[in-house]
């Protein structure tokens, strides 16, 4: 299906120019990021606020935007493009447009590690703990999950693997957080499934930038050969691309991008689903292509989503999961309509 | 179904009655209740300070915990319970006392079983504190003792001055999850007797609301009164009350730390709660001074 595609050239010619849909999206995001920086709890001069911080000065106002809504907007920013990436990534490795981490547990068993090092003080002692718990609960679930459905499996085998790690990484979660000393832990449930960006801080934002960056490289430079995979395995090898390593780096740059996040955010469910699937078409379904402005394009719904539940009237805000999966959901419930028809 | 609950009721009135003939020769006031059992960690603290501890059956868990009670060497010598209805029924109470939002399933077996509950709210005020103490103290047969809570805990305020009018320090509550307390509760008279503002009043907050970190930062607040949960173990809702954009803030904002067993629950204790706020207000009333 998706090979067919990308030489079709009626297809082809309909798409935008690849630089024009980068740039276009990156303004998006830049645009959403200001929109993100001034839309807050608290009334804020944003040009004052931008002012004070350039000349240095520490006003209340410089404050608010730097140590609440800058990192807000940072963390919208850098954890949609891993979501975004991510989902294109998977979707390319296991050749299953249902991939996504939310779905298939790799985000679920990220949130497992990360609650496992931080309500047992390990996170405390060494700040680097936190996402490195993530990502290792995030690449355990993707080499189990390579394990159990292998590539090009069918759909079905797919998901049940997904369900079968998100139920049980979601059951040990709570486990975890009922052993938690402390009597709030077991509440905040709520937030490794469903995700939030609220009271974060800019250092969590240092803290997991450069393991993203090491993610977000890992999996663009596989772009290429997820190109070739599309031509058949043998035809890719025969390219002179190395499946084996192919496979390794998805996996690690995976568990870099989303297991860093959802150490940080919670599991924030959909991004990496809808967001390949819209962008799809205008790549000419090449999956390498696919990557970067699926990333672009993540960053954008994810600051979108936080931007919407900030506005909404409801307190104490929604989980940032909440409003992806809404969005999320019946794009979903669509795709397995139409793989349920191509199936029969 | 009914059949086993018209059983246990049966079995219960005879364990009743059973245990009030063994008391008959020991009873001195009619009436009184010799098998108390607190449900509640607030009520456990009255209790204990104004109940002989021998009336005392059961008292909860929490009243142990030095960094939740105040009376925890008094509880220390008393039985616990986790507020479970299968815990306190074969101590046989002839007195429970629960609050109005905790324990609700034991509270209504409980009562179903018979035994009298009595159910005490939240003091919103330093008038409901001293109704409390006078209702359990009554209730308890120790009414002098009850009064002489009350009246020690009047002369302590009352040593303490009255602060000005105007002048007063803006200042906020930051407990786990962002939750700050507004008018018309008694952290919201604590604050304002210890000469301060609260600024949640101020947004009008009524009893319990959230406040978002961006309004503490941009409210210009002289004290921050941060729970003292915030050093306990590591969980999301007291990692907000460590954030560093309170740090940031130090510079112009005193952050208290004061610990909930001063002022989370109605008793005498409120009075250190107090002196210690008006310590700080006239601290910073006095910086503000032009030397």
């Amino acid at each position: 299906m998706m090979c067919a595609s990308a030489v079709d050239p009626v297809r082809h010619g309909r798409v935008p120019p690849y630089s024009v849909l980068v740039a276009g999206l990156a303004i998006l995001v830049v645009i959403l990021m200001g929109a993100s920086l001034a839309i807050g709890y608290a009334p804020l001069d944003l040009v004052q606020a931008f002012r004070d911080v350039l000349k240095g000065e520490k006003t209340l106002a410089t404050l608010v935007l730097t140590e609440l809504r800058l990192p807000r907007a940072l963390l919208g920013c850098f954890v949609g493009l891993s979501l975004g990436i991510s989902g294109a990534a998977m979707q390319g490795l296991l050749r299953n447009p249902l991939a996504e981490p939310g779905i298939i547990g790799v985000s679920g068993a990220a949130a497992f590690g990360a609650v496992t090092v931080f309500y047992f003080g390990l996170a405390g002692a060494l700040s680097l703990a936190l996402p490195l718990g993530g990502i290792a609960g995030a690449a355990a679930a993707t080499f189990l999950l390579y394990g159990l459905s292998g590539r090009g499996a069918g759909t079905m085998t797919l998901i049940l693997a997904g369900v079968a790690i998100n139920s049980f990484a979601g059951a040990l979660t709570s486990l975890a957080l009922n052993l938690s000393p402390n009597p709030y832990a077991v509440t905040e449930i709520v937030f490794w499934l469903l995700g939030s960006l609220a009271d974060r801080s800019l250092p969590y934002v240092w803290l997991i930038l450069p393991l993203m960056i090491i993610g977000w490289g890992l999996l663009l430079v596989s772009g290429p050969a997820l190109d070739g995979l599309t031509l058949g395995e043998d035809t890719a090898k025969s390219l002179g691309f190395d499946l084996g390593r192919l496979r390794l780096q998805l996996i690690a740059g995976t568990a870099l991008a989303v297991g860093s996040a959802v150490a940080v955010t919670g599991a924030i469910a959909f991004v990496g689903l809808v967001v390949p699937h819209l962008l799809r078409p205008l790549v000419a379904h090449r999956p390498g292509r696919l990557l970067l402005v699926s990333g672009l394009g993540g960053a954008a719904l994810t600051l979108a989503a936080d931007i919407t539940v900030r506005l909404l009237p409801i307190r104490p805000e929604l989980k940032l999961g909440v409003v992806t999966a809404i969005i999320g959901a019946p794009f979903l419930f669509g795709l397995i309509y139409r793989l349920r028809e191509e199936e029969a | 179904m009914f059949a086993t609950v018209r059983c246990r009721r049966l079995i219960l009135t005879a364990v009743a009655l059973l245990s009030a003939i063994a008391h008959l020769g020991a009873t001195d006031a009619p009436g009184k209740p010799r098998r108390i059992v607190s449900l509640n960690m607030c009520v456990d603290e009255l209790v204990l300070r104004i109940a002989e501890p021998q009336n005392i059956a059961s008292v909860t868990w929490l009243s142990r915990d030095p960094k939740n009670s105040n009376v925890a060497e008094l509880g220390a010598r008393i039985p616990v319970n986790h507020g479970l209805a299968e815990e306190i029924i074969p101590l046989n109470p002839d007195l429970i006392i629960a609050g109005i939002y905790t324990a609700r399933t034991a509270v209504a077996m409980l009562k179903r079983v018979g035994i009298p509950v009595l159910e005490i709210g939240v003091p919103k005020s330093l008038d409901d504190v001293r109704a409390q103490i006078r209702e359990i103290a009554g209730l308890i047969g120790e009414r002098e003792r009850g009064e002489s809570v009350v009246a020690d805990m009047d002369r302590r305020l009352a040593a303490l001055p009255h602060p000005p009018s105007s002048d007063r320090p803006r200042a906020v509550v930051l407990n786990p999850n962002g939750a700050t307390v507004g008018k018309g509760t008694l952290v919201d008279e604590i604050m304002t007797r210890a000469g301060l503002t609260n600024v949640a009043a101020e947004l009008g907050i009524d009893s319990y609301g959230q406040i978002p970190l961006e309004a503490v930062a941009a409210n210009a607040v002289d004290v921050l009164i941060v729970s003292a949960s915030r050093d306990g173990p590591p969980a999301l809702a007291t990692e907000i009350l460590r954030h560093p954009v309170l740090a940031a803030l130090s510079d112009r904002t005193r952050v208290v730390v004061m610990p909930g067993r001063l002022w989370n629950c109605g008793g005498p204790a409120v009075v250190e709660a107090i002196e210690r706020l008006m310590q700080i207000a006239t601290e910073i009333r006095a910086e503000a001074q032009p030397k």
